[in-house]
């Protein structure tokens, strides 16, 4: 490809850019509804399921001996951060207070209660990772006290690290099982966005393909030394960059308004960025084939709100039953969703979700395919 | 620099065109006549490259059309379908069609402008071209097809729909880009525009080129005489005796009356001729008025039907 043809695809493709963005009625389709979409499905599935990668759990310590620092050590894990102050804060997530005879009462096997304080609206799922942390410490604390007695532990360890791990809690739960409910916005705002990507790309990038080609617009702009293939590929790029600005503007606004958090903002754009190219595909594939923009809208509304339920946009993929879920692959938004999903609440990498990339490049792959093989520049 | 040679393209079994040949020179405005259905539309599109499957070949400034892409930068096309977008104003389009071709942007938009202003839209070059009217439209549709100020301008059916005012500047138009030196081919079935227009004229039907040349040779070429009509104070009898032995001489008398008479003349240059003959013999001419046949005429006569049929 010469310059001088990538400066035409270019061209072509920044007008039809230029063209959508500027019609208020695609700005309010593109962008104010999915917000509804956004707010709706974000305070409907808030409950368990927005909890941070990282529990923050404030903690008092009191403890007048050596046992407090310890114990909190013990606590300290990649899930749970530990956010030491000196006075008892008015605004925290969660709150655990060592009281000053914390060592006291350890050293003379005297037992005590520890309380810990979530605050109402805090996420219940991180709360409940600190639980489990709490009593993974206590455990392991007994145990060295049992196992040791009155010896000076920490000199132990030294000559004894394979014992550094008393207690592990390991969880195994049979494979597929969801142990992390997605929701909130960390899931509404990247389901709206995946929703109404293909919505909108289909809708509109399909009408426009359909009206150029019936007013001979695409037809005179091969009167230029552009070839088919690079107007083929000036509106793919055209719709692609659509669904793109698209996504920017909602994980902006999600960012903003919303506080969102994609988990990996750089992985969850290439999902975004592959998914969009097949959308974009599938745009000028039905702009070619039909004629009519009440078909296109239809079509559209149709398999954008299909695909949308069935691949997760809507609700967490992870609530419905296995069967469904299956079912829910043939959607190109499950793709996207799960991988966003991966990335966002179950710590997931490049590696994680290389197979969703795959899944949707092969995708984008078909649809440009035969988006170009029916490729109609004239009626 | 531009010659068609032998172009045959057909429609299954219906022959678009039939061995289609025809040349251009620079600056020459050749208006290519002929009904609906003649071909004038498809030899166009071959063109403009829009169709394919045809044999023959079309040289352009040396080179073969088809072969070299870039001879489209010296190529402008105004197709019939007002092709450019209504969302946009006037001055964008321009900026966007332009940009396809290899017209430097700083350029682009001193050319825009002064197209603007040759197709007299300067003063709403800002507003959306969906609120132009159909002549308006029609301007900035020639107007992208001239921007990047090609060597050859090829337009289908320009005036196709417009008021007369607006099909007026559209031929002045036309007129003035073939005497700037580019050469115009434009396919029409009005043959007011062709006779107003064109330096030459290319009759055209069912994909072949029946007859070419300037208005003048057309009309000879089938021999089509101009009509003279007389009136005076003569006597029918006298009258045709008077110019008896002018018949067969390029003159033919198609009716006398007394004080009224018709001929058809095959060169206005007989004239002198029949009015002395009538003089010598004291027959008085009051009036003569010589009526130059028209393409109308030529049409029928080579097709055989009307070019509105």
């Amino acid at each position: 490809m010469t310059m001088k043809t990538l400066k035409r695809i270019l061209h072509i493709a920044g007008n039809d850019l230029r063209i959508m963005v500027s019609d208020k009625v695609y700005f309010f389709w593109s962008l104010a509804f999915p917000v509804l979409f956004i707010v709706l499905f974000g305070l409907l599935y808030k409950g368990g399921g927005n909890g941070p990668a990282v529990a923050e759990l404030t903690v008092v310590n009191r403890d007048q001996g050596r046992w407090g620092a310890y114990f909190l050590e013990k606590v300290k894990s990649p899930g749970v951060e530990i956010k030491a102050v000196d006075e008892e804060p008015e605004a925290y997530n969660r709150l655990l207070v060592l009281p000053a005879d914390f060592s006291a009462k350890i050293e003379a096997r005297a037992a005590q209660s520890l309380a810990l304080k979530k605050r109402e609206d805090a996420s219940t799922e991180a709360a409940a990772r600190v639980e489990a942390r709490l009593f993974q410490a206590i455990a392991r604390v007994i145990s060295e006290l049992v196992l040791y007695g009155e010896g000076d532990l920490l000199k132990f360890w030294d000559g004894h690290p394979e014992f550094r791990e008393l207690v592990r809690v390991k969880t195994r739960f049979p494979e597929n099982t969801v142990t992390v409910v997605p929701g909130g916005f960390d899931h509404s705002i990247p389901g709206a966005t995946v929703q109404f990507i293909m919505m909108m790309v289909m809708i509109y990038g399909g009408v426009t393909v359909m009206e150029d080609r019936k007013k001979g617009v695409m037809g005179r702009m091969l009167f230029s030394p552009l070839s088919t293939g690079g107007l083929f590929q000036a509106k793919l790029l055209g719709r692609w960059a659509m669904g793109m600005i698209q996504a920017l503007i909602l994980f902006v606004v999600g960012k903003v308004f919303f506080k969102l958090d994609l988990g990996n903002v750089r992985l969850s754009l290439l999902v975004i960025a592959v998914f969009a190219l097949a959308m974009a595909a599938l745009s000028v594939f039905i702009g070619s084939l039909v004629g009519k923009e009440d078909l296109i809208i239809g079509l559209a509304v149709l398999l954008a709100n299909v695909f949308a339920a069935l691949g997760g946009c809507w609700w967490p993929i992870e609530v419905v039953p296995a069967g469904v879920r299956q079912a829910g692959m043939i959607s190109p938004a499950y793709w996207a969703m799960d991988a966003l999903h991966k990335l966002r609440f179950f710590q997931g990498d490049f590696a994680a979700i290389l197979p969703h990339l795959g899944v949707l490049l092969g995708l984008s792959a078909v649809l440009s395919g035969l988006a170009a093989r029916y490729f109609k520049i004239r009626d | 620099m531009l010659e068609i040679k032998s172009l045959t393209k057909s429609y299954g079994d219906v022959l678009a065109l039939d061995h289609f040949s025809l040349e251009l020179k620079k600056g020459e405005v050749l208006g290519l006549l002929g009904p609906n259905g003649a071909g004038k539309t498809t030899l166009i599109s071959i063109l403009a490259g829009s169709l394919r499957d045809f044999t023959g070949g079309v040289s352009f400034l040396g080179k073969d059309l088809f072969s070299d892409r870039s001879l489209k930068n010296r190529m402008g096309i105004v197709p019939q379908d007002m092709a450019f977008y209504e969302e946009l104003n006037a001055a964008d389009n321009l900026l966007f069609w332009g940009g396809l071709y290899d017209v430097p942007r700083a350029d682009l938009k001193k050319r825009a402008a002064e197209i603007l202003e040759m197709v007299e839209l300067s003063g709403r070059s800002k507003e959306p071209v969906k609120n132009f009217s159909g002549g308006m439209k029609r301007r900035l549709n020639t107007a992208i097809g001239l921007l990047h100020k090609p060597d050859l301008l090829l337009l289908d059916e320009p005036t196709v729909g417009i008021d007369v005012q607006a099909k007026v500047s559209i031929l002045d138009l036309i007129r003035k880009v073939g005497a700037a030196g580019t050469g115009v081919i434009f396919t029409t079935h009005q043959l007011a525009e062709v006779e107003d227009t064109c330096s030459r004229i290319a009759i055209m039907d069912r994909g072949r080129i029946l007859a070419q040349g300037t208005l003048v040779e057309l009309i000879r070429l089938v021999g089509e005489k101009d009509i003279v009509e007389i009136t005076g104070e003569f006597a029918a009898a006298a009258f045709s005796e008077a110019l008896v032995d002018l018949d067969g001489d390029g003159v033919e008398l198609l009716s006398a009356s007394d004080n009224q008479a018709a001929l058809a003349v095959s060169d206005t240059d007989r004239i002198p001729k029949i009015l002395d003959r009538l003089f010598r013999r004291k027959l008085a001419v009051t009036d003569l008025k010589i009526k130059t046949p028209n393409l109308e005429a030529v049409f029928l006569k080579l097709t055989g039907r009307s070019l509105r049929d």
